[in-house]
């Protein structure tokens, strides 16, 4: 038997639509998934490489100190971890994160802190905190499809700002903000380090000037820092938080130690943070208070430092093994990041490809990848994609550019042809 | 002790989700109508399961490429295992829209004049030097554009001008080596699914049921259209004439046995704006989920989706029992 569908309930043979289709809240039409991608995430077979997921290799994590530090939360902390907590968290993993923040060189007590579920939740409950429908707020371009996800659902007006190699372009940012104005924009969103999905950093310089811009137009800055800590080549950057302490800054559990427990942080400036508990209290009262005892237990000692530094090495090979099979196989056509750390690079093709329908070519050859018009608001970055480095073993991630090359060099013989006959569609120019 | 049936859905095509929501809709209504059922997604496992478990027939639940296209059909052929639907052929030449329409037009069922291109004649013979005659080719613009061979009308769209045209034939051929470039007729979209078949000896067992008519809110039925329910409205019976509904019945009739197909078929067209109808394509593997067309017409007729699954599984027992 090798069913592996949902399981059947439906014994009627009544056609039955969804009968709430027209009730649901009108800003619901706004973040819709895409059918289609849905449809070739699920299109697997076994030998299939996965190229698109962002999932960290939590196998590294050792599953026995794990198991340890649930054990001892247990044992030692039973009742309050099977507690209700308070909305901002335990003040052991607050103070734990407070420590985790002066290591790369932001002070702060454990009060500027709350804890989430995961950064994503912090997004969300950001969002739903600044957000009246129409404002306008800015992002990079491309930039995290679930803060895109997060923010559509309270329907502002977002604005890309697209990045070369530095991150960020601040003369474009700065044209922007003088259009909008003081305060023309509720925030400045930014994933500072290896940024999903470009997988560039943005350079100490472009740092300080987007905090002149920010405080010159009196907008809110939020950096995003999953990656941070994922650092494979070159000295560490200073985080934005720890140069203007009116900074939200977004932090997570998820890449130093497991996504599973989702846990998370956000620190902003004593008043917003007030609003943000407020708006948390009515998401969910509080946090898993057992993951909370679970992190605290697995961060004392130093093992943990030697699991992220051996994650952070396995990270970095697989980085060298895309780059390195990118630059054998692609085609001259091609130009793709060189990232620093983080789990991604991103690849621009010329304008007139539409990575999405490649997708379904790339499917058949055993090869995901993601299109890159998804880290778009606008669909803008329909020639790019996204290639994730952090999953596949290196052998994998090898033959699986290999076979995405194929698809990429077939569809380009298909454009050339186009081309040479000057009958070519003209698309916008990409992004980074 | 009632029959062994293998429920085949899932696989590989890029219609898995669909094809798993009909199968599993299938399962359920076989096993209330009593029957052993087996449902089985497709993967290499299939042919030792199939082998292991010996059903008494299968029921292909399967949409797009494996299962529309003959090839379990001729597998299951190869391994003695009775099947529902069309068989080979019929599948064969179904699943390949330029080579249906061709059937087509030498049988003189209606249908949109068109051009086939393949990826070939665009990579090895120059065929993009040609796109300025293709409207003169097919009567002028608007045009479908979409790929030969695959279901779900992924891959397809409409282009209203000569700026477009490049465009979605690289999309199209994104889907397939092949993309039908067809004029676009306005008008009444219509499904007309069709049951039974003219058996060995002649007797005609063909039920055509009522036409369901399709209006999608973006104004196409596309893929996305397809698969989120509240993007399309439907309609069964069809708000059209009688005349006009008997039109569209006839000729979905002939198509059906035009094709040879048998047990099952659903053959989508559009009645232009003075009610003739015209073929866009036959499909002979239908959705048999809670938004598909082939389960809205079967209610329209007062038959049961339950009436319906049983109906095609005793076709193929009968054929199981009779050799053929």
């Amino acid at each position: 038997m090798c069913f592996q569908g949902k399981v059947a309930l439906m014994g009627t043979a009544r056609v039955v639509f969804d009968r709430w289709h027209n009730r649901y809240a009108q800003r619901l039409a706004g973040v819709r998934s895409s059918a289609v991608r849905d449809l070739f995430a699920a299109a697997s077979r076994p030998d299939m490489i996965s190229l698109s997921g962002g999932m960290p290799e939590v196998s590294r994590v050792p599953h026995d100190v794990v198991a340890k530090a649930a054990r001892e939360a247990v044992h030692h902390e039973g009742a309050a971890a099977l507690q209700y907590g308070s909305s901002n968290g335990r003040l052991q993993i607050r103070t734990l994160v407070s420590e985790l923040m002066a290591e790369i060189g932001v002070r702060l007590s454990a009060d500027d802190v709350v804890v989430t579920a995961g950064a994503q939740q912090a997004l969300d409950l950001f969002a739903k905190t600044m957000l009246d429908p129409g404002d306008v707020i800015i992002t990079e371009g491309p930039t995290y499809v679930g803060a895109l996800q997060a923010f559509s659902a309270y329907e502002p007006d977002i604005r890309c700002i697209p990045m070369d190699d530095d991150g960020m372009r601040m003369e474009l940012l700065e044209a922007e903000l003088r259009r909008l104005g003081p305060r023309g924009a509720k925030f400045i969103y930014t994933i500072p380090n290896f940024q999903n999905p470009a997988g560039v950093t943005m350079s100490p310089e472009r740092r300080r000037r987007l905090l002149e811009l920010a405080r010159e137009y009196d907008i809110l800055v939020v950096e995003d820092d999953p990656y941070g800590r994922l650092r494979f080549d070159g000295g560490h950057m200073k985080p934005l938080r720890s140069l203007d302490d009116e900074v939200v800054y977004l932090g997570t559990f998820s890449k130093i130690f497991a996504p599973g427990l989702r846990l998370g942080w956000i620190t902003a400036p004593r008043p917003v943070l007030a609003k943000v508990l407020l708006v948390k209290q009515a998401a969910d009262l509080c946090g898993s208070n057992f993951a909370q005892v679970t992190a605290e237990r697995y961060f004392q000692g130093t093992r943990w430092r030697r699991v992220l530094a051996e994650l952070t090495r396995t990270y970095a090979e697989r980085r060298d093994a895309m780059l390195a099979a990118l630059d054998e196989h692609f085609p001259p056509e091609a130009r793709w990041t060189k990232p620093d750390g983080g789990f991604f690079v991103w690849v621009e093709l010329p304008p007139y490809v539409d990575c999405s329908s490649m997708l379904a070519e790339a499917v058949e050859h055993g090869v995901t990848f993601v299109p890159g018009d998804g880290f778009f608001p606008d669909g803008r970055g329909k020639n790019c994609m996204r290639l994730a480095f952090c999953y596949a073993e290196p052998e994998k991630i090898a033959e699986g550019i290999r076979r995405l090359a194929e698809v990429v060099e077939d569809r380009l013989e298909l454009y050339r042809a186009f081309a040479a006959a000057g009958a070519l569609p003209t698309h916008e120019e990409g992004a980074v | 002790m009632k029959a062994k049936i293998a429920v085949l859905m899932g696989g590989r095509s890029l219609e898995r989700e669909v094809s798993l929501a009909s199968g599993q809709r299938v399962a359920a209504a076989l096993e209330a109508a009593g029957y052993r059922v087996l449902p089985l997604d497709v993967t290499a496992d299939l042919v030792g399961t199939l082998r292991s478990e010996r059903p008494d027939a299968a029921y292909i639940a399967l949409h797009g490429k494996y299962g529309e296209d003959g090839t379990i059909q001729e597998l299951l052929e190869f391994l003695g295992v009775p099947y529902t639907g069309p068989g080979v052929v019929a599948s064969a030449l179904a699943w390949d829209k330029s080579v249906a329409k061709h059937l087509f037009a030498q049988k003189g069922i209606p249908t949109p004049s068109w051009i086939t291109l393949t990826a070939d004649a665009f990579k090895e013979m120059g065929a993009a030097t040609a796109l300025d005659l293709i409207p003169d080719a097919v009567g002028g613009f608007p045009v479908a554009v979409k790929p030969a061979r695959q279901g779900s009308a992924l891959g397809l769209q409409r282009v209203d001008s000569a700026e477009g045209l490049a465009d979605a034939l690289l999309t199209a051929l994104s889907y397939d080596t092949s993309a039908v470039v067809e004029r676009w007729i306005e008008g009444t979209e219509l499904a007309v699914s069709v049951l039974g078949g003219i058996d060995a000896d002649g007797t005609d067992t063909v039920t055509v049921l009522p036409p369901v008519e399709i209006v999608p809110a973006a104004g196409l039925y596309d893929f996305s259209a397809r698969v989120n329910a509240g993007d399309v409205d439907f309609f069964a019976p069809a708000r059209i004439t009688p005349e006009a509904a008997n039109a569209a019945m006839a000729v979905a009739r002939e198509v059906h046995i035009a094709l040879g197909c048998r047990d099952v078929s659903r053959v989508d067209l559009v009645l232009d704006e003075e009610g003739r109808p015209f073929v866009l394509e036959c499909n002979t593997s239908p959705g048999m989920t809670e938004t598909s067309l082939l389960p809205m017409a079967a209610e329209a007729a007062d038959m049961t989706f339950q009436d319906v699954v049983s109906r095609l599984v005793d076709a193929a027992l009968t054929r199981a029992d009779s050799g053929t």
